[in-house]
């Protein structure tokens, strides 16, 4: 699904955040990206993503090589994920609703044909009720939900989650675990950064450990029930 | 009942834009109407004299008999009709010949005392020529004072002169038409650069170039044409109010043409504000791409 081959990463002239980074993600895996703030986590999902070339190494994504991959492949790549970023970027003039609806009419579906579907998802972020609201007027924890619905509405093969759980109680945040496991349950691979110990250890999950720009632990756990 | 209004954003804080596009679009308007007028009046001008041949014979000196320059006339019209491609020949009525000069002298009757030459009009007959070195010899024969004019240098000169005119306005149009392409450009981008967040989310989400091109370039095509079509008005009602003035007397003012534009030159008018719009719909397009090949 994703492999890393010597991947380093800088901004510019700037330091090395990324350092000979090697590491496979199988497909179906379930997968937590830990360490310190500061640690490269987003800058190694960015890279996923597709947000950002490497500065060196190999990146293959979905069988893509990416450093021979065309250019105009990458939207249909960009396609099969689903991003929940760290600071949401929910589109504020849009209702919940739409932007939660915004993937699918990227990939060219019908409103009629999943309005009910984005309903039922909304309803099980427990934001049945808040379809019209914009996100300006909704709290942290509410935006973040939004972001992770808008993230898995799709069903993207790969699911990749920056903090996901950092504005929420732990009983939303125990649900959307159980979202990603159903997603990952029928086939998503998903990778979560965080620096929450008690999620991680609330799974047995994958783990990898970034110290500084290297990827120092890799814990290989049991797939979550 | 489910919001599906558009993925584009309302449009906050464009109000300096737009009405940067509309006083553009005005000046392009009162560009166009003056280069359509200075193009009519310089072919009403040539077209006046063009055909046209006159002949002027001095009046006789002090003293003599008034009766010498009406038999002149009368000899030096008999030479004019008699010659081939000359379609009429006419002597101007001292009534005639006195309004010529009044820009210069006043409507008074000083110029009815002042020893006038008399001219003959003759016009040409269409499409023929006049041998006028042969026709100046003839009349120089039978009226040894006669001058004949065939306009040619004045026409040479008015050709300069209004050729100069007409480029200059066509100059003048192209440049406020550059400058208000370069203000449309301009609007767009400073609006695309409002959303330039969107832009990269929606590329990051796998939308193709051409698909969040299209999510701006009509909103912004649209604002665009809307603000020039505001200016183009004003310009067009500015040449409707010119034109009421030379119904009021304007055009009794000597040498100063009508201002006002026909029916014809109006349907020239909408062409601004649908540049207007074509040219936000390109910059939107090209502008978003540039946007998105930046970001990788």
């Amino acid at each position: 699904m994703v492999r890393f081959e010597n991947v380093g990463m800088r901004y510019g002239s700037g330091p090395e955040v990324l350092r000979d980074v090697n590491f496979v993600l199988e497909p179906g895996s379930f997968t937590f990206l830990t360490g310190l703030s500061g640690a490269g986590k987003t800058t190694l999902l960015k890279l996923i993503y597709l947000a950002e070339p490497p500065s060196r190494g190999l990146i293959t994504l979905f069988e893509y090589d990416l450093a021979v991959a065309k250019r105009s492949d990458f939207p249909a790549l960009r396609r099969r994920i689903g991003v929940v970023f760290q600071d949401f970027r929910l589109l504020d003039h849009l209702s919940v609703f739409d932007n939660v609806a915004l993937p699918l009419k990227i990939a060219g579906s019908r409103t009629a044909d999943f309005t009910e579907d984005v309903r039922e998802l909304l309803g099980w972020v427990g934001l049945g009720d808040r379809l019209q609201a914009k996100p300006p007027t909704l709290s942290g924890g509410e935006q973040q939900r939004v972001a992770i619905a808008r993230a898995v509405v799709a069903r993207p093969d790969l699911l990749i989650a920056d903090e996901p759980t950092g504005n929420v109680d732990p009983e939303i945040g125990t649900r959307i675990l159980r979202l990603f496991n159903e997603l990952n349950r029928f086939g998503t691979t998903v990778l979560i950064a965080t620096h929450d110990r008690a999620l991680v250890e609330s799974t047995e999950a994958d783990e990898m450990r970034l110290v500084e720009g290297r990827l120092v632990q890799l814990r290989k756990g049991r797939r979550p029930a | 009942m489910i919001d599906n209004h558009p993925i584009m954003p309302p449009a906050e804080g464009t109000k300096p834009l737009d009405l940067m596009i509309a006083v553009m679009a005005l000046l392009a308007g009162l560009a166009l109407g003056a280069s359509l007028i200075a193009d009519r009046v310089a072919t009403n001008w040539q077209s006046g004299l063009s055909g046209k041949l006159t002949v002027q014979i001095l009046p006789p000196a002090q003293g003599t008999a008034d009766d010498g320059l009406k038999l002149e006339t009368e000899a030096a019209l008999k030479v004019l009709r008699a010659t081939p491609g000359i379609a009429r020949a006419r002597a101007l009525s001292m009534r005639e010949q006195a309004s010529l000069v009044s820009p210069w002298l006043g409507q008074d009757d000083i110029a009815a005392e002042l020893p006038l030459p008399q001219l003959i009009d003759a016009d040409v007959v269409p499409g023929k020529s006049v041998d006028t070195a042969e026709l100046k010899r003839r009349l120089k024969a039978v009226v040894p004072d006669a001058l004949l004019d065939d306009h040619a240098g004045w026409m040479e000169r008015l050709r300069d002169v209004t050729g100069g005119v007409i480029w200059s306005a066509y100059g003048i149009l192209l440049l406020i038409a550059v400058a208000t392409a370069a203000a449309v450009s301009f609007a767009t981008k400073a609006r695309l650069d409002a959303h330039r967040d969107m832009v990269e989310l929606l590329h990051l989400m796998g939308a193709q170039s051409a698909f969040i091109a299209r999510i701006f370039e009509w909103q912004y095509a649209r604002a665009a044409a809307l603000a020039a079509a505001a200016g183009t008005l004003a310009a067009a009602l500015f040449f409707i109010a010119i034109g009421g003035m030379d119904s009021v007397g304007i055009e009794a003012v000597p040498f100063l043409p009508p201002l006002g534009l026909s029916p014809v030159d109006f349907m020239f008018f909408p062409a601004i504000p649908l540049s207007a719009g074509l040219i936000g719909l390109v910059t939107a397009r090209l502008s978003v791409w540039s946007a998105v090949s930046k970001i990788y």
